[in-house]
């Protein structure tokens, strides 16, 4: 599997996503992306890619395109 | 108690953290035992425990107050895939001043151990906690930080930080199934009393039902207790063990 396949996985499976248009999602944005679904959604992303992030960067975890930008300090090229 | 259960132990290498190692061995559980300064003595003691009760300990090195040295050990444990089924923060350092005495410098360094770096590791350990859906911390508190006492300043209110801490983490904690409760010893025979002057121990002795100090193993009984399900009702409390210092 691909990392951004590994990534889009994360999020369908953690907020029971179908098909969503991935660019768009956003904390808040969706009814299951709450402070649960984030330590949720964090869990997953860990677990995938083997990492352990920081807590300001989980706080800075604002939308699917911020978190690429945020794996890529753990060395994940998504 | 915590046959076949996996504990992390902080302070591992002190009286009390080695102590509870010893009981959760006893126990049937697993053991990391984390503790900053590496000896030979502590390399034997765990060898011996795990040998004793036919569990495994690792020894696991890292200064606190280094978030990123921290932060490696803990992945690496998290990269056993093992569960976490425990965390025990036992780690600790004190201070005796006046508050005319104690400055912000040294405020801020017993702090650093006694409150902010055990939040860091409760971050670390709980997220992966909170994947297993269950769990159970114990913060080793003090007596010292309920009661008030002169030249306790920078102990007593790093340590009634880590009781408020415990209380409010375990309200965030309970929906994934994961207990958070305090310890609060009274005096204990460990290396951390030795250089109080003898008439100052007595005073404090003097004050309590019991008149004298805990061994650290009636801690670590304590500990065991509050890591394993035979507490399982119980999350949220501070658990005084102190010969009856307090409200005595
Ligand atoms: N003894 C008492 O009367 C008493 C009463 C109430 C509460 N307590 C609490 O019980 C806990 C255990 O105390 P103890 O009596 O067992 O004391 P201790 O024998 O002095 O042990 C303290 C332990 O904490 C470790 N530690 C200290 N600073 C650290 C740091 N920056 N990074 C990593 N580890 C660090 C020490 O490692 P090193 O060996 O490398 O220094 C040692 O393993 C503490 O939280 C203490 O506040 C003790």
């Amino acid at each position: 599997m691909t990392n951004l396949e590994k990534y889009n996985q994360a999020f369908c499976e953690t907020f029971e996503l179908a098909n969503p248009d991935f660019d768009s999602l956003q904390y808040m944005g969706v009814e299951q992306w709450d402070s649960v679904g984030h330590m949720s959604l964090v869990a997953a992303l860990e677990d995938a890619f083997d990492i352990m992030m920081d807590t300001d960067d989980i706080i800075d975890f604002s939308s699917y395109l911020k978190g690429k930008e945020i794996l890529k300090k753990y060395e994940v090229e998504i | 108690m915590l046959k076949n259960k996996n504990v992390i132990v902080t302070g591992a290498g002190g009286g009390i953290g080695l102590a509870t190692v010893n009981k959760i061995a006893e126990n049937g559980g697993n053991v990391w035992a984390c503790t900053r300064t590496k000896t030979e003595q502590f390399e034997q003691d765990l060898q011996n425990i795990a040998n004793q009760y036919g569990v495994w300990i690792k020894a696991v090195y890292f200064d606190m107050t280094n978030e990123s040295q921290m932060k490696t050990a803990i992945k690496e444990i998290s990269l056993e895939k093992r569960s976490i089924d425990v965390l025990v923060n036992a780690a600790g350092t004190v201070y005796n001043g006046m508050f005319t005495m104690t400055s912000i410098s040294k405020l801020k360094e017993v702090f650093e151990v006694n409150y902010f770096e055990q939040i860091y590791i409760m971050q670390l350990v709980a997220r992966l906690m909170m994947r297993q859906k269950k769990g159970s911390i114990v913060n080793v508190a003090s007596v010292s930080g309920i009661e008030t006492t002169e030249g306790k300043l920078a102990y007593g209110s790093s340590k009634a930080a880590l009781i408020y801490a415990s209380k409010t983490i375990s309200k965030e904690l309970a929906q994934y199934n994961i207990r958070v409760n305090a310890l609060a010893p009274g005096l204990t025979d460990t290396k951390m009393n030795k250089e109080i002057p003898d008439a100052d121990l007595q005073k404090v002795l003097d004050r309590s039902s019991m008149k004298r100090m805990a061994n650290p193993e009636e801690i670590a009984n304590a500990i065991v207790f509050l890591a394993s399900d035979q507490s399982s009702f119980m999350t949220g409390q501070v658990m005084v063990v102190d010969g009856g210092r307090l409200w005595s």
